[in-house]
């Protein structure tokens, strides 16, 4: 059968923001991670491999920079998607794709997986990343390949060339089949990460791993989408903690203050 | 040609979508899904509307492009519900049109857009700029809805499906609780040890003539309350007048749901929780002691 291809991004990690004196995002301070979802999306890659048999490869494109600077966290990324199951690596990492940007990002990864994936039968995309949060790869890269789309799984099977998802929609489940090829996105609840195991992150260091720069996925679309400025959020709340000797002289307190502000 | 095409499953969502776009001149309506029946209140708002019937994602991916290639919309709005990221994202790839998710405020300028919207995880707010034609899908409840008549007229719009089947439609198990309307909120989190402890909540709530919601961890991946009471960024977000966040920490991803409360109170045992800085009133107690005292207090004022 086929190769699964499992979209990694190497995300800002929110729990990690920093901010600059005039309350703007410091994003070259941030440090990047292996996404949240892209973990279920590798662990949904290693149920599923048995049954597709063939090997499961990481892609992973960096979005941002500077470039310099990012080199030793892409390495650690990339270690953790081999750790976490992948069989080898494709790392896209160049300049002239930073910032990331939606249209570059589907379109660099979609040729990616024409040129070194040909034979993939399933192209795995979690739902959404921590950082920017579009969610809107998985379609976008569904598009450009031609390919089946099922968004939103959060249960595959694979029976001989058909993929039976059950895709989460906000009220309902529907249970949708598509024929292999195709491109599925995943969400956090399909599955529990196992953390990789101290002999897996060793064999990792020996999978096969390939950098690639933008000529090698050419052609690249025109950018289109411009930051303006990215601010950090400030919560402005009344931060009043209630004191009192006793638990009930703090709760009358607390009743009080909610009759005060006209919410009870 | 059109300026703006909303494509949307719900009254209120076109209202909000009409309300994102005012400053456009001609708007046209793809209405879909289960209560396309509906198409008729929508029509009265004074727009064009076509109307699919499908609820199926590959259909609504069909007719939004025809749509689109038919009448060549500046802009595409509408929620950022799953089907329409679904259907929206393949248009966005097919024609490398910018999409943004999320937005929560936006303004059309004369050759290009500016949107905002949250960044890291909530921790951040994006300010990007897009040339058209571009896709913005909104946050429900950020724009005011449109009250207005007129009359527009109605016209079905029928598509293929694409290779992809729908085999079954399943129901959740759900509360049924509309979180959204509710005036008054209790947040459950991982401070409760068990599900029986949500009593206290429930109880709490209750005299409050309030609703349950919960963070991430209770609804989720406990799953000790239905799917429909998670709030945060992939829940739901809610604004009441009054949420009571009950052994909550405060994680960006569960506030970002809440923030738009008038007044949030947090009661927690963890003095240094995040959720302290993030709330108008904090009350540093037990939890298990902290609920029967209030609840108690409560009771008392409403038997007077």
């Amino acid at each position: 059968m086929g190769d699964i291809v499992v979209l990694v991004k190497p995300s800002l990690n929110p729990d990690m923001t920093r901010s600059k004196p005039d309350g703007t995002v410091d994003l070259d301070a941030i440090p990047l991670k292996l996404d949240d979802i892209d973990a279920n999306a590798l662990e949904a890659a290693k149920e599923l491999k048995n049954t597709l048999g063939g090997k499961i490869i990481a892609l992973l494109l960096l979005p941002w920079g500077p470039i310099q600077k990012r080199t030793r966290e892409l390495k650690m990324v990339t270690q953790e998607a081999l750790a976490r199951g992948a069989d080898e690596a494709y790392i896209v990492s160049d300049e002239k794709l930073l910032p990331g940007d939606p249209i570059i990002t589907a379109t660099v990864l979609s040729n990616a997986i024409k040129k070194y994936a040909p034979s993939a039968s399933l192209v795995l995309v979690a739902e959404a990343s921590i950082d920017q949060t579009t969610g809107q790869i998985a379609g976008r890269v569904a598009a450009k390949l031609g390919l089946p789309f099922i968004s939103y799984a959060r249960k595959i099977t694979i029976d001989g060339n058909k993929i039976v998802a059950e895709r989460d929609v906000e009220d309902h489940i529907e249970v949708m089949e598509a024929s292999l090829p195709a491109v599925v996105s995943v969400t956090q609840e399909i599955n529990e990460p196992r953390p990789p195991t101290l002999l897996q992150i060793r064999r990792a260091g020996k999978k096969p791993q390939k950098t690639l720069s933008a000529a090698d996925v050419e052609p690249i679309p025109e950018r289109k989408k411009e930051p303006v400025e990215y601010k950090i959020l400030t919560v402005s709340r009344k931060q009043v903690i209630i004191e009192g000797d006793t638990l009930e002289e703090i709760a009358e307190k607390l009743i009080e203050a909610l009759e005060k502000e006209g919410v009870l | 040609m059109v300026d703006a095409l909303i494509v949307a499953s719900g009254v209120q969502e076109v209202k909000e979508s009409l309300s994102a776009v005012s400053s456009l001149g001609d708007v046209e309506v793809l209405f879909y899904g289960k209560d396309s029946d509906k198409a008729d209140e929508v029509a009265k708002l004074g727009v064009k509307v076509y109307v699919l019937k499908s609820q199926h994602p590959g259909a609504l991916f069909n007719a939004v492009k025809k749509l689109y290639d038919e009448k060549q919309p500046k802009v595409i709005v509408g929620y950022g519900t799953k089907n329409n990221r679904d259907a929206l994202s393949r248009l966005a790839g097919t024609y490398d049109l910018p999409m943004a998710t999320d937005v929560i405020g936006v303004e059309f300028k004369d050759d290009h857009i500016i949107y905002k919207r949250g960044f890291l995880s909530e921790r951040a707010i994006a300010t990007e700029k897009i040339p058209y034609p571009a896709i913005i899908l909104i946050n429900a409840k950020v724009f005011e809805p449109v009250q207005r008549e007129g009359s527009g007229n109605t016209e079905e719009i029928s598509v293929e499906e694409d290779s992809v089947k729908l085999l079954e439609i399943k129901p959740k198990q759900l509360s049924g609780i509309n979180l959204e309307d509710a005036e008054i909120i209790v947040g459950v989190g991982r401070g409760f040890k068990k599900k029986e402890d949500l009593e206290l909540a429930f109880k709490l709530a209750e005299l409050l003539g309030g609703q349950v919601g919960a963070s991430r961890p209770i609804a989720a991946d406990y799953k000790w309350l239905p799917e429909d009471a998670w709030i945060g960024i992939s829940g739901k977000r809610v604004a009441p007048k009054l949420y009571i966040a009950v052994g909550i920490s405060g994680a960006p991803q569960h506030m970002a749901g809440v923030n738009n409360s008038k007044i949030i109170v947090a009661i927690n045992k963890d003095k240094s929780a995040p959720i302290f800085k993030l709330a108008d009133y904090g009350v540093v107690a037990d939890l298990y002691q902290f609920l029967p005292v209030l609840i108690k207090k409560l009771e008392e004022k409403k038997g007077k």
